[in-house]
């Protein structure tokens, strides 16, 4: 073959993939993984692993408030604190600091929806679409400091090192859009504690961890990696690539090896990546009247951008509030909760609104929530001063759910009548997660990677499909 | 157990010269006595045997089925909830953790019973309640007394028989050479064996690799570089016959060889240089890593025999105490995530590590049960738990003082930290230990509730005042002893705390009927405590907590005493009877002392929160001065035995709040055999390390030649080379793997040995093609696809260590230095040019691009890597600065000969980067490449940012010169410094920011702003330069010409200068440098300089834009360079398959 042959081979076949846009789901898992770690017949093992059954929803959004946001101040009322204000509650539990005397909300809470459930002032927005909600108000975790908790919630297990669940999902699932990264974290101006490691790939391969993208930058070149070249422009690169594409297929003539065809696609792919994450996080593309759905603040813009992801086939997203840990209100909660749920209300309320007048509701799972909740009771400082915040609390707490096969405006458990620990049907972190992946289309005890000896699973030995919340 | 009990008598020893199957055969009745105690089994097996045919009809039609249907999903094979299984009679019998579920004969205190009546605490099964008749069966079945059926048995016969004849487990065969003809094939042994299986399958191997194809894979296995073009020459042009075995000890014996062989075993230790996510109270780096990463690399080079090489890893500070290089080789066991001090995950992650690094053992799956697959019982986790819990951390330095240690910066610093904090550390131990002293009576109240103490109390921030969980679970163990030992101080205490909490006060009187008469020894002291009946355990504590006070009181008393009347401290009571109390509190053994051998790392849990944040912060300083300092003193992190050791106990599903039986601190049971004996020698480190090494350990050799074997021909003979266990099947070469072990002993654990039995084979010498014989090369691919009979190569893709250093050697950049401190490699400057094994991985925050291209995950063990392929490892290869940086390079290389046609340049390009030359199809489309060039429009630095230059170096004052001008090597988007750290560890805190800066610690770290002529001008220069600190001593500044030497110089403290040079002439190329240095001393010494230079007259012919540069608008970060024709072309072979694989 001449090597004008060659490159008109190569020119139609990169023509074909960048206007078919070629189906990539079956770039997923097969694709990426040519050799997972100690398992044998890789290829075959991945296959089996696709969905268990249909899945009602085919991609995730968990807006993640990390540092834990006050359950007693958003979704789950106690009017028992207004009683016992300033005096100790008969139940009183040991958290990372001292506490004292009931600490009523500051926040009015109102019933919202058909259904009447009750949320604050804080989230009156998302609360138009309570309807379409369920709440989890008995939700527990290990203990009450930040770092095991948010390993728990993300990844399953407080301290050892695991994938998250962002990872499991793209491993089980594969991306739909191979031009894009398939799991994303953004976080606006710097990382969550613990950084990376909340959305780690663990033993899982590094493919599946998360990006981490910093939403705070506006420029793409800022915002993924390598996105740009300095150097050379996309004519340049275009012809650069005509000739590898050359020499590789020389190579691959006498080599017969599946993984030389794999890099060689894998420069395409490349390729058709500037493009599209170019236009993905481009919202000036949006409508005017969809920008001001959103609102003009960071998070607005972070959450429109997600929506573009999700539109794009992007499996998994995780919206963290900021740097550090916003929702850590040890203090003077009532203007800070009230600031920091003005910031993200008004985003997921327009993101609901806009998945749903796109269709894309019914096969969306919207997830919200911290690593833990906070004490009814008022945080103590070192004299016995009252700080009026509130501190971790690990026993009980709120998180919810919304979109396909969720059943809205349900209410799932409860916590005591201070909002201490959960008493009517306490659910785990590993029944979050096995209620997640059960809406994803796995049976959580079934997807697994064999790892030093063991099939891992998310759920470890534990987790129960949280059969109440689901339609 | 009547089965088994014949073999339990069986010795080791014999089981060991004789069949390694009847050892294992044992090990199954150990296992099964954790489940069940002798009498649960005796029970069963008369039970079952007296039950009449009748009975065990019921039972297997009834009964079996019921209790699997409605009690075996989570109470069976596959889960335990609340520990406890029925599916079979010993299981239910001990029941789980609320005690025995049936109790025969008695269905009505049967908690089985009780529970599926719902009658009693649990309401079972959950969901749904059973029938009447099915609860009838049940009843029945209980009353009649729980006949079980012998089936029960049978199973874990089947299990038993797995295990005995398990591959793995059976000693190492000395494998008879296969008898087959030789032929001109087979060089060595390995290829006797490869052939033999080969010609079972009536399959050929592959002819052998071409020459250039040969040394390139070898010396990529062997050093993860490729060849230089002139080695490929040299080899290629050696026709001596041994040509191929002088490549192999060539590269055996290249420094590069240990590096290269290091990494696969970082892999293996994971590796890192910090400690993963901790407090800010605590340094995050180790201040040893790179110890350790070196004395690997070196044990590899030197060839170090492997046993020796285990050996010094887990016991360097028994077997070799007095080598203190060997000390590093501790790190193994010390470069352990820190868990945020989590001391039982640091154990389990340890153990993890040792279990499978070296017999591929996943020992870490007994945690919470036992191995759901081999034969480790959790009992043995708990064993190896022991060993390393009684084990602690400790630096030693490897490095001589330097002396006089009073002259020494270094020394003084040091010894000023370590003062410090060991005075620290001893005055709060003395203060806990007395707040613990004062406080006995609450730490036992606080034993009647122990479920309120968290066992890692890391979740709680507590005060002074508070009663420290830690301090709680010490006196917890302390009491334990203390009835393991028969205390009299505390025998009475264990009688009161027997009884049950509702029946206490009805059967006190009994307890102390039995002090006063003297029915078991009580001390004397503590019998007077009990001459009436407490109410209740609360009051047994207080009664020993008044006792308590009063000793600590007298002994107070007496050491006032003794300071008034100026005499010697006392050393103890003269009553026998009350110094046996004050032992209790002072004695080596007390809870309330700490372990003398703890800094803060195994104790900081036991103060109070602002305590423990203090001393870390103290440790912080010493550890930094260790890792900053550049002449830094080298330390080891080794483990040593603790003095007073501890049993281990079992912790029941892994949780420490749920203590468990004491076990014995011995071997593990699949490789020791049932005669093991408990370890005598401190924690039992050193007879750990031995046993794995011992010559009767089947598994340690295996595994090691294995993981040889993996990494010459991409997959282990073992394809899970972590995992020996009952899941790994039996290889298809295992003779060839036992011989290979025995080679491994014969040559005295010599891993350059086997390096050379295989690499010498004609199995490796393979081409990747497959037989020639077209028919036999289909019949190969058909049967055998994956290739685990070898008849052919597989190619290997490079890992990310040889991708980015081939990258560096076919530029001729690559530096070759050995050892060091992790660097960071993706900044650019003179570290990037460094070997990736050398890079500084930090747990937390690796660079995005180690994950991308498959680097082990340094948080965990990682036998084999993953092998992705992902765009964004072609993003990075297309846009990153490190592949065009190296692409330019290339092309500096091709312009060195500026005579050199373009024909030249396209060979010397394939020379440099293939070893070969081009094909004429290549060289063609190459040139046609060259030959269309296009216009490359990315964004150009302006002419005003090209004329700044960033960087240090010192001012000679005698010549007036600047010396040493070198690049700051890092810019963080506003500030060029010496690395991502500020302060560097080697610029300290030299940096230049758009307004101003601070130089570098000494005076030979100035800091530079160099401004370079353009052309010929005629210039001024407006200079303001502002040092606003009162603190320190100021800084000094020059402006000095290249040609010129000093325009000015200064001296600066708290004030501004303005000085405006008018009417400079420039020449072309000239630098003008604006230096700034510390003034001798650092401190306060950050400032602001805006330099504005104008042209007076426009000599650059009609652009104005060139008039006038500006500091403060100049500034920008690494400038990109436009990649032009031949840098394109360089790009694309580097990014080539040909570049990336190796066949």
């Amino acid at each position: 073959m001449t090597i004008s042959n060659h490159l008109q081979n190569m020119l139609t076949r990169r023509d074909l993939l960048t206007r078919c846009g070629m189906g990539m789901g079956t770039l997923g898992l097969a694709g990426l993984i040519a050799n997972p770690g100690e398992t044998i017949g890789a290829s075959k093992q991945f296959s089996e692993k696709l969905p268990h059954f249909p899945g009602k929803v085919k991609r995730v959004i968990h807006f993640f408030l990390n540092g834990g946001p006050s359950h007693v101040d958003t979704f789950d009322p106690k009017p028992m604190l207004k009683k016992y204000e300033g005096t100790a509650p008969p139940v009183s539990l040991t958290t990372e600091r001292k506490t004292g005397a009931a600490f009523p909300s500051p926040f009015e809470f109102k019933k919202r929806g058909e259904s009447g459930i009750e949320v604050s002032e804080l989230f009156e927005k998302t609360a138009e679409h309570i309807d379409d909600i369920a709440v989890i108000r008995s939700m527990t975790a290990q203990v009450p400091n930040h770092e095991p908790s948010l390993m728990l919630m993300n990844c399953g297990d407080s301290v050892l090192s695991r994938p998250s669940v962002g990872t499991w999902v793209l491993y089980g699932l594969g991306s739909e859009n191979a031009n894009l990264p398939g799991f994303i974290a953004m976080c606006p101006s710097g990382m969550p504690v613990k950084g990376g490691e909340n959305w780690q790939s663990g033993f899982l391969p590094g493919a599946f961890q998360g990006t981490y993208i910093d939403s705070k930058h506006t420029q793409l070149e800022k915002l993924i990696e390598n996105i740009r070249s300095p150097h050379a422009t996309r004519e340049i690169q275009q012809r650069q690539l005509d000739l590898l594409e050359m020499m590789n297929r020389r190579h691959l003539e006498e080599h017969q090896d599946p993984r030389l065809e794999a890099r060689i696609q894998s420069f395409e792919l490349a390729f058709r990546m500037q493009m599209e994450a170019a236009d993905a996080f481009d919202i000036s593309q949006e409508p005017k009247h969809i920008q001001e759905l959103y609102g003009d603040g960071v998070h607005g813009r972070q959450t429109l951008i997600a929506r573009r992801l999700l539109e794009r086939g992007v499996r998994y997203l995780q919206l963290w509030h900021g740097a550090g840990q916003p929702w850590d209100n040890h203090e003077n909660i009532e203007p800070q909760h009230r600031k920091l749920s003005g910031e993200i209300d008004g985003p997921i309320a327009a993101l609901i609104t806009d998945l749903k007048q796109r269709g894309l509701f019914d096969d969306t799972l919207i997830l919200w929530g911290g690593e833990f909740g906070r004490t009814p009771t008022v945080e103590l400082g070192g004299s016995g001063s009252v700080k009026y915040g509130r501190d971790h609390n690990h026993y009980g707490f709120t998180v919810w759910m919304a979109g396909g096969g969720v059943r809205g405006g349900t209410v799932y458990g409860g916590t005591d009548d201070f909002g201490f620990k959960a008493v009517d049907r306490p659910a785990s972190v590993h029944d979050f997660h096995a209620t997640i992946l059960h809406l994803l289309g796995f049976d959580h005890e079934k997807l697994t990677y064999r790892y030093a000896g063991r099939d891992f699973r998310l759920t470890d030995v534990h987790g129960h499909v949280l059969h109440d919340i689901l339609a | 157990m009547g089965v088994l009990s014949g073999l339990s008598f069986t010795s080791g020893e014999t089981a060991a010269k004789t069949s390694r199957s009847l050892l294992v055969a044992v090990v199954v009745t150990q296992f099964l006595i954790l489940h069940a105690s002798p009498a649960d089994c005796f029970d069963a097996i008369s039970a079952s045997s007296e039950s009449g045919e009748e009975d065990i009809r019921f039972f297997e039609t009834a009964v079996r089925p019921l209790l699997h249907e409605a009690c075996g999903k989570c109470h069976g094979e596959k889960t335990q909830w609340a520990n406890l299984r029925t599916d079979s009679r010993s299981a239910l019998l001990k029941g789980g953790d609320t005690g025995a579920a049936i109790i025969p004969g008695d269905p009505d205190n049967s908690l089985l019973i009780q529970s599926v009546r719902r009658t009693g605490d649990y309401e079972m099964p959950p969901d749904k309640s059973l029938t009447g008749d099915q609860i009838a069966i049940l009843e029945k079945w209980v009353k009649m007394g729980a006949p079980w059926g012998l089936k029960d048995a049978a199973v874990k016969d089947s299990r038993e028989i797995e295990w005995s004849t398990h591959w793995a487990f059976q000693p190492i065969s000395k494998p008879i050479l296969p008898a087959i003809s030789a032929t001109d094939w087979t060089r060595t042994p390995v290829d006797q064996f490869v052939l033999a299986k080969l010609a079972e399958s009536e399959l050929k191997p592959s002819p052998e690799a071409d020459r250039r194809t040969l040394i390139r894979r070898v010396t990529y296995d062997l050093t993860g570089l490729p060849p230089s073009h002139e080695e490929v020459k040299a080899f290629l042009d050696d026709s001596s016959p041994d040509a191929y075995e002088k490549l192999v000890d060539r590269l055996l014996d290249s420094p590069q060889y240990g590096e290269h062989w290091a990494r696969h075993w970082l892999d293996l230790a994971r590796y890192a240089d910090t400690k993963g996510y901790v407090y800010g109270r605590e340094e995050n780096r180790f201040v040893h890593s790179w110890i350790y990463r070196n004395w690997v690399a070196r044990a590899f080079q030197e060839d170090l025999p492997y046993d020796k090489f285990l050996l010094l890893q887990m016991a360097a500070d028994q077997v070799a105490p007095n080598d203190l290089n060997a000390q590093a080789a501790m790190g193994f066991l010390t470069l352990s995530r820190r868990f945020l001090g989590n001391s039982h995950d640091i154990i389990d992650d340890r153990i993890d590590v040792l279990g499978r690094t070296t017999m591929g053992l996943t020992i870490g799956c007994a945690r919470c049960h036992d191995h759901k697959y081999d034969p480790i019982p959790t009992a043995d986790y708990y064993s190896l738990y022991g060993v390393l819990q009684n084990s602690a951390e400790q630096y030693v330095r490897l490095t001589p003082v330097a002396s006089p240690e009073s002259d020494n910066e270094f020394e003084k610093g040091l010894q000023e930290r370590l003062e410090n904090l060991h005075n620290e550390i001893q005055k709060h131990y003395d203060i806990a230990a007395g707040r613990v002293r004062g406080k006995v009576t609450d730490y036992l109240i606080a034993q009647t509730e122990l479920e309120k103490y968290p066992d890692v109390s890391f979740s709680q921030i507590l005060s002074a005042g508070d009663i420290i969980p830690s301090y709680v679970h010490r006196w917890e163990s302390y009491l334990r002893r203390s009835w393991k030992e028969q205390d009299p101080i505390f025998l009475p205490w264990h009688q009161f705390a027997a009884i049950p909490k509702d029946e206490f006060a009805q059967r006190s009187p009994e307890i102390v009927r039995m002090i006063q008469t003297g029915d078991f020894p009580a001390h004397p002291l503590v019998i007077s405590l009990f001459d009436s009946a407490p109410a209740s355990m609360r009051e047994v504590a207080e009664r020993y907590g008044q006792l308590f006070a009063g000793v600590e009181n007298e002994w107070q008393t007496l050491i006032i005493a003794s300071k008034e009347e100026k005499k010697d401290p006392p050393t103890s009571l003269s009553d026998e009877d009350t110094e046996a109390l004050r032992q209790v509190l002072y004695g080596p053994l007390s809870p309330c002392a700490l372990p003398q051998e703890d800094g803060i790392v195994g104790t900081e849990f036991f103060f109070d929160t602002g305590t423990t944040i203090a001393l870390w912060e103290l440790q912080k300083k010493v550890d930094q001065w260790l890792i900053d300092h550049p002449e830094a003193a080298r330390f080891a992190v080794r483990m040593i035995d603790r003095n007073f050791i501890q049993e281990p106990r079992v912790f029941r599903r892994g949780n420490p709040a749920t203590k468990g039986d004491e076990v014995p601190r011995r071997f593990p049971l699949v490789v020791a055999g049932e005669d093991r004996q408990p370890f005598t020698i401190g924690s039992g480190r050193l007879e750990l390390a031995q046993g794995i090494v011992a010559p009767n350990n089947p598994l340690t050799p295996r595994v090691w030649v294995n993981r040889i074997w993996q990494h010459h021909f991409g997959t282990g003979i073992v394809p899970t080379p972590s995992d020996f266990g009952i899941r790994a099947p039996r290889p298809e070469h295992l003779e060839l793997l036992d011989w290979l072990a025995q080679r491994l002993m014969e040559s005295g654990w010599s891993t350059k040995a086997i390096h050379r039995e295989i690499l010498l084979s004609s199995a490796y010498r393979q081409s990747g093609s497959g037989p020639e014989d077209p028919q036999v090369r289909q019949r190969a691919q058909e049967i055998d696809p994956e290739n685990h009979l070898i008849w052919k190569k597989d190619a290997h893709r490079l890992t990310i260590e040889e991708f980015r250093d081939s990258l560096l050697a076919v530029t001729g950049e690559l530096n070759l230095q050995l050892g060091g401190r992790g660097v960071q490699l993706f900044n650019g400057g003179e570290e990037a040019r460094r070997r990736t094994l050398y890079g500084n991985i930090d747990r937390e925050k690796l660079p995005n691009v180690y994950r991308i291209f498959d680097f082990a995950n340094p948080d965990l063990h990682i036998p084999v890597r993953s092998e992705t392929t992902v765009s964004q490892q072609a993003l990075f290869a297309l846009n990153h600065p490190m592949l065009a940086e190296r692409a330019q390079a290339l092309r500096g290389l091709l312009s060195q000969d500026p005579e050199a046609s373009e024909a030249d340049r396209i060979r010397l390009l394939f020379e440099k980067v293939f070893q070969r030359l081009p094909s004429p199809e290549e060289f063609s489309a190459t040139a046609a490449f060259l030959a269309t060039t296009v216009q490359n429009s990315v964004p150009k630095p302006t002419p005003k940012q090209l004329a700044w230059q960033y960087g240090y170096g010192r001012v000679d004052l005698s010549s007036g010169k600047v010396m040493d001008f070198e690049h700051l090597p890092f810019f963080t988007g506003t500030a060029w410094q010496g690395g991502t750290k500020w302060p560097d560890e080697k610029l300290g805190w030299a940096q230049l920011t758009s307004t101003g800066g601070h130089p570098g610690n000494t005076n030979d770290r100035a800091v530079i702003r160099r401004w370079i002529a353009p052309s010929d001008l005629q210039i001024s220069i407006e200079s303001e330069i502002r040092h606003d600190v009162a603190k320190g001593n100021g800084i000094r500044g020059w402006i000095v010409s290249s040609q010129r030497g000093v325009l000015n110089q200064f001296q600066l403290h708290n004030n501004v200068l303005k000085t405006d040079l008018s009417s400079l002439t420039v020449r072309a190329g000239e630098s003008i440098d604006f230096v700034v240095d510390v003034n001798g001393e650092l401190g306060f010494d950050q400032f602001e300089w805006l330099l504005i230079l104008r042209s007076q007259e426009s000599q650059v012919a009609g652009d104005d834009s060139l008039r006038d540069w500006n500091s403060k608008r100049d500034f920008t970060g690494p400038l990109a360079n436009a990649l032009d024709p031949w840098s394109q072309l360089a790009q694309v072979l580097l990014l080539s398959n040909e570049f990336l694989f190796v066949h």
